[in-house]
Order: C-alpha cells, then structure tokens, then sequence
C-alpha cells in the first residue's frame, strides 16, 4: 500500500493494516510512564523496603524503575521512602528543585505520608508541605508489593488515566503542569 | 534468667572506688551495674584514673534531666560516663550531678570516644563541655532553639484531626488513660504517674490490681 | 608525591619534597567538599565533609542528625509496652536487636522471669535477622564497589529471611513481636520446617558468595590494606562489634556477659588481626557461619512452653481467662490502658547487635511510662572511627570504609 492510501483509506482500515492510530501527548505520556526512573532518596526502613522491591523476586524494572539515579538530574520521580526529618527536609527541596520537568513523587510509607508514628518535634508530619506528593503509599513499610502497586499507580497518572474524587476524569495535562 | 552477668563489677571497680575515695566519690549501685557517685570539680581527675586502672572503652556519656521526678531534690542534672574494661571484662558508671548552666571538663583527653557523645548531651541537654574540640550540635536542625530532651521542652505533637473534623491533641487523649488529669473522658487512672504505692514491690506483691 | 600517613602536601613541599619547584612559587590548596546527605554510597542520611589534598584525605568530619527522630523522648511518653514498637525502628536492619535489648532492660527493671521456650525463639530470631542485617551488608558494601550482582543474589536469600519473619510476626521488617515477659503469640505451625529448610540451603549460598567476591582481584586490592584500624585506635574511639573483632579484639557481649540464655549455645566469635576493610568484611561473612549454628541448636531445643512470663502484672492473661476470672479481667483493663508500673530503678543490659554493643538505659520513676531512655547505639559510636580509617587514603577507600564500618542512620541519629 502506498502512501495515499494513508489519505483514502479511513481509520479502521488502516489500523487493520497495522497503522498505529494516537496523538503526540499520548504516545509521549506511554513512553514517559513506561520508563520512570526513580532518584534514589531513601531515608530510613522504608528504603530498605525500596531495595527489596527491586530483587529478583519483586522486580520494579519490569515497570520500567531500570535504575535508581544517583543524581537528580536524571530522575523523573522521587520516592521519598522513610521519615523526613525536619534537618533533612531543606535538602529534600534542593534534591526535587533539582529534577527537571516532568516529575513526580511517591511518598512512601506512614511516616513520609504523615508523619507515621512519630509525632514529634523532629519529624515533617507530612513531606506534602515540602514537595507536591502525586501517590501516597501506606505501610511501615509497605511491602514491595505496595510500592510497585504505587508505580503502576502513578503510571496512570502520567498516562491520564486517573480520577478525582468526584470520578471524573483527571486531564493528562495535570500531569504535566509542574 | 541471665540478665548479663548484671553489672560485672568486681575486683577493678572495688580497686577504682577505693581510688577515687579521695575525692569524694561513693557508690550508689542500681540494676543497672555499679555506680561511683563524683563530684563536679573531680569529674577530669576521676575519668583519667578510671582510665590508668584499665577502663579504656567509653561506652556511653549520658544525661539524666531530674526536673519532673517526683520527690527528688538536688541538681537538675545527671551525666553519667559508663565505661568497660577490656582486659578484665568489668564495667562501671562514673556519675555527676550538676544544676542548670554549669559545665564539666571535657574527657576527650582521656577517651576520644567521648566526642560525639559530648556534643549529643550539649545538643540534647545543653550541658557545655568546656575543652571540647568542636562544641555544636549534633543532631537537631540549626533552626531549633532549645534543648529537646529537657523535660521542659515540649514533645511537639501537632493534634490529630480525625474524618469528621475533629482535632485531638495526642498529649491529652493520653493524660486520662494514665491518669495525670482527667483529659477528654473525666476519668482519672488509678495509679498517677510516680506513686509509689501501686509499683511492683520487690518481694512480689502488687498494689491495687 | 608519596604522602605519609597524616602529612598534608603542604607540610611535604615544606620539607622540600618538590625540590624542583623550589625556585617558583608552587600554592597548593585543600579542596573542601561534601558528600551527602543524598548520596548513594553514604548506606543512608550521612554527610561527611572531606578535606582533600588530590585524592587523600585530610581531615574528615561527619555531620549527622539527618534522619533524627527523636526516639528518647517519643518513648519517654509511651508506656513500656508500647515502646516495643518504636525501639525496633531505629536500627532497622537488626530490628530484633533493639527489641531484645529493650525488653532485656525492661525485663531487668521489673524482674520479669522469661519462659524458656521464649528465651530461645528470641535467639534464634534475633540470630536470623542478623544474618540479614549482614547479607544487606554484604549486598550494599559490594554494590558501594561497583559490582551488583552480588546485591541480588544477597537480597534473595534475604528476602527468604524476611518472609520466614512475617510467618511469625506478620510483617517482613520493623516487628513489633517481642513483650516485655516473652513473646506476644507463639511461632506458627510449619515455621520450624521452614527455617530448617533455609539453614540447609544456606551453606550452599555462602560458598556461591564467596565465589563470587571473595578472592576477586578488584574486591581485594580495594580491601586489603584499606582503612587499618589499629586496636588501641579502635579501643580509644569506642568501636564494637565485627569492626571491633576485626581490629583484633575479641569483645562480644554474648560471651562476655551472656543474656538470654546464649551461654548454653555453642558457637565462635571470628576475629583477625589485619584491621583493614577487608577484614571487616571477612569476619562478617564468617558471621554467618556462627549466627547459621545458633539457629540450628536453637530450633532443636524447642520445646512446647509458655511463652510468658506468667506475673499478671506484667503479661496480659490468655484469652480464655477472661471468660471466668473478674481479677484477670481487671489486669487486662489496667495493663492495655495504663501499663504496668516498674519501681524506681535504673537497667541496663548490654547486648550484641549486628553493629556493636547496644544497650537501653531505662530510668523509672513508678510510673507506667520510662522516665528517661537513653539507648547506646552502636553505629553513633562506631562512626568515630571513620575518621581514622580514611584519614591518608584515598577518596575512593572512604566509601570502601563506610561500608566496612557499616552505620546505620537510624541507629546513629535516634
């Protein structure tokens, strides 16, 4: 088939033919969501638990998570795993100013969600009010099977796939904005 | 029930205590293992002779704030140096006790080990060590003022709001199931905070329950 | 230039090392840089500040608090059992270390009488947490190299480990399963198969390790040499534990002052005398062995038992009670809201930790909560002597000898 018949024939025809049909911010969101490299923020047990999830048996890189970055530069999403401590959080702000767009967070566990079981004078009670947290993962600590739940999650919110309170669909864009 | 060989005091100790009798130091031996009392000004002279019979391994230099425990009089403070001996498998604790804003001479001269250690009570507490190598905090933010683990100083809880809107703070939610107030349920606990009566006795016998 | 151990550049140009360069003027400056807190070889929050001259060390000083929590003082507001739930947090690798150490304490304070069949599962999961505590070692020291492979063959056998846990205790870290007086419920049926069937696959793995780094050209010319802690030097700044026996000195305080039952168990301390990361290294991995041994003669001598110290004062009755009895009703009532009231005393026992000595002092004042914790960590202590390892070597020994020395900051920053 020639070139023009790209212009004649219409869509359910083509698509037959093997013609992959989408529009740019589709196609860019899948390969974004498909390969989220995480920077490596570990904090304290939950990062623990962030390193079993990518052995052998849990494989985070069947989701994409290939490497963990060392540097931010590189990174599309930040796991805060662990308890944010109130000296630490000015770096963790450096650290996320520091990934370039887009980007996205994962606050992993209690104590990073809200500040966990520590409800006290050292501990940030919830890393939201330094960075803007996409997917919150509960558990101290949350199983490997929670955080690679969460990264699938938030594959969807990069693909816009995902819903407000309400039901109604969140635009892709959302996704995008920061 | 081994307990681990509770204090390993021996020999050395006794030694020690006879040692440091000139300076005014006496025991005062808890479970914890033995204990040689020393005062303020003889604290330096105290830790190098520790060091000159055998006790080379500093574990740990602590801080006790006596602020809110009922019934004691005296300073406010509690530093206690527990130190190991090696070679002869004993230990013991050297004590101080000293009233808010005194000092007490550095022993990183004797035990290098004491470096951090000094600066997390400095930090913690705020006893100052006069002769510390690097005297700063340790582990609190640059930004926090004050000493977290005086008893005066607050735990910081934010208060816990709950689906339907309400804020409850942690602090009070607990005071009336120990029994120090009332709190939220005007229910005092039987046995407040202290009393001695409702302890467990020694010989086995308990108190209300 | 060979620089002596401590020189700085500037001191060897003093003594005319570059002859050559005498006649012009030659400035040489240290280089001040920061490793961390985010870093990926600093095994967690630590940041250390380096002064360097080229590649070697200078000066080097860490500067932690980056993962405080402030635990002391949390504790001191929660009753004596709840703190078995924050006590394990801090050292999360060897969670069951810091349990066993607490409850010792505590158990000290009231004078508790601890079943045998407690004593000896406390053992034998503490003996296998430290082996996972030492396989995460082992797998992060060697990835801190270069060499990942090695990172998962470790975490597999850990992740059995952890899933051996959590048939006991329901979650894979942070186990909140030991009581003050025993345990909280008792093993699972099928659990002793299981653990056996790991210890048997286990020697197996060992030697598939030691293929793997052992003798490597590159593990050992980054090792040996790297890092030598003399014993005094260890001694003088506070160093325990493997890093400790390494350096020649055979302390642990499972020999020294026996707790919970381990003088009846028959197993080694491995030492050596080298004192340099690979020795450090090496005496963890014999750790295994030793730890392996333990678990073993533990699980032979299990015997069916209570799990608790009987005293009402201290463990919650049994459930059945409850129906009958109105007074275990009212220790149910008084233990679950105001805790049990220890008298005023002072403990301490001092344990063996994967990292070093590890203790909780516990200052009671009669009431149901701890008038002052203060828990002697190991890896706070042991970051001391980081300093006199790297100083004289290379930038590139400094991770070799984080990992060797093998903090944690949870531990260190409480």
């Amino acid at each position: 088939m020639g070139l023009t018949d790209v212009f004649e024939k219409d869509v359910m025809e083509l698509e037959k033919d093997g013609i992959l049909f989408s529009t740019l911010g589709r196609l860019v969101a899948w390969g974004r969501s498909n390969s989220l490299w995480p920077a490596t923020f570990g904090l304290a047990c939950c990062a623990i638990e962030m390193m079993q999830s990518t052995n052998a048996h849990h494989d985070m890189a069947r989701m994409g998570s290939e490497v963990f970055r060392a540097s931010p530069r590189q990174a599309d999403v930040m796991i805060v795993a662990g308890r944010l401590s109130k000296k630490m959080a000015p770096v963790m702000r450096r650290v996320y100013e520091q990934m370039p767009n887009p980007k996205w967070v994962i606050s992993m566990g209690a104590c990073a969600s809200s500040g966990g079981m520590f409800n006290n004078y050292a501990i940030v009670q919830n890393v939201d009010s330094v960075v803007p947290v996409d997917v919150y993962v509960p558990g101290c600590p949350p199983r490997p099977e929670a955080l690679v739940y969460a990264v699938l999650q938030l594959q969807k919110k990069v693909r816009g796939e995902t819903f407000d309170e309400a039901g109604i669909e969140l635009p892709m864009v959302e996704g995008w904005a920061r | 029930m081994s307990a681990g060989a509770a204090g390993r005091a021996g020999a050395k100790v006794t030694a020690l205590t006879e040692a440091l009798a000139h300076l005014g130091a006496e025991r005062a031996d808890q479970l914890s293992g033995a204990i040689l009392m020393v005062p303020r000004a003889a604290i330096h002279q105290a830790a190098a002779t520790a060091r000159e019979h055998g006790f080379d391994l500093l574990l740990d230099v602590f801080a006790i704030d006596w602020l809110a425990y009922p019934g004691h009089r005296g300073p406010r403070f509690s530093v206690s140096y527990h130190v190991h001996s090696v070679g002869a498998n004993e230990r013991c604790s050297l004590r101080v006790q000293l009233d808010d804003g005194d000092a007490l001479p550095t022993v990183t001269d004797v035990w290098p080990a004491a470096a951090f250690m000094e600066r997390e009570v400095y930090d913690l507490f705020g006893v100052a060590f006069d002769g510390h190598p690097d005297l700063r905090k340790l582990v609190t933010p640059e930004d926090l003022e004050g000493h977290p683990l005086r008893k005066d100083f607050p735990l910081g809880e934010s208060p816990t709001l709950f689906n339907d809107g309400r804020f409850l703070d942690p602090a009070t939610f607990r005071a009336g199931m120990i029994g120090t107030s009332q709190g939220r349920t005007g229910w005092i606990g039987g046995a407040r905070k202290g009393v001695v009566s409702t302890a467990l006795e020694a010989d086995g016998k308990g108190g209300d329950a | 230039m060979k620089l002596e151990r401590g020189r700085t550049a500037v001191q060897e140009i003093g003594r005319g090392a570059l002859a050559h360069e005498q006649t012009s003027e030659f400035e040489t400056k240290l280089m001040r840089i920061n490793v961390g807190p985010q870093h990926p070889s600093t095994h967690g929050v630590l940041r250390l500040v380096v002064d360097l001259d080229g590649e070697r060390i200078v000066r080097l000083t860490p500067q932690i608090g980056y993962l405080h929590t402030g635990f002391e003082k949390t504790m001191e507001n929660r009753t004596y059992q709840q703190v078995v739930t924050y006590s394990n947090r801090m050292d999360y690798a060897h969670s069951f270390g810091h349990d066993l150490a607490y409850v010792l304490s505590a158990e000290q304070l009231v004078d508790a009488k601890v079943p045998e069949r407690a004593q000896r599962v406390r053992v034998l999961l503490t003996e296998l947490n430290r082996m996972a505590s030492h396989l995460l070692f082992l797998g992060t020291g060697i990835l801190d190299m270069g060499a990942l492979t090695l990172f998962f063959y470790t975490m597999r056998e850990r992740e059995r480990i952890l899933q051996l846990f959590e048939m006991v205790t329901g979650v894979r870290m942070n186990y909140g399963y030991f009581r003050v007086g025993g345990l909280s419920y008792d093993l699972p049926e099928g659990f002793e198969e299981k653990t056996r069937a790991f210890l048997d696959d286990f020697p197996a793995m060992l030697d598939q390790y030691a293929t793997m780094f052992a003798k490597n050209d590159i593990f050992v010319n980054r090792t040996k040499g790297v890092g030598v802690i003399p014993p005094e030097v260890a001694i003088a700044n506070g160093l325990t534990g493997p890093s400790l026996r390494a350096s020649g000195v055979a302390l642990d305080q499972r020999k020294a002052a026996p707790y919970s039952g381990y003088e009846d168990y028959d197993f080694d301390v491995p030492t050596s005398t080298a004192g340099d990361a690979n020795a450090r290294i090496m005496v963890r991995f014999a750790e295994f062995e030793q730890s392996a041994k333990i678990c073993r003669q533990a699980l032979d001598r299990l015997e069916p038992g209570p799990i608790k110290d009987p005293d009402r004062r201290i463990s919650l009755p049994p459930r059945s009670e409850l129906e009958t009895s109105m007074e275990a009703v009212i220790f149910h009532f008084k233990l679950v809201t105001e805790g049990f009231h220890p008298p005023r005393a002072e403990a301490y026992v001092a344990t063996e930790s994967a990292r070093g000595e590890l203790g909780y002092h516990l200052v009671s004042d009669g009431g149901s909560m701890p008038y002052r914790v203060k828990v002697r960590v190991p890896s706070l202590v042991n970051l001391q002597s980081l300093e006199a390892a790297c100083i004289g070597g290379l930038f590139a020994d400094m991770v070799v000898n984080i990992a060797s020395i093998d903090p944690v900051m949870g531990d260190v920053d409480k």
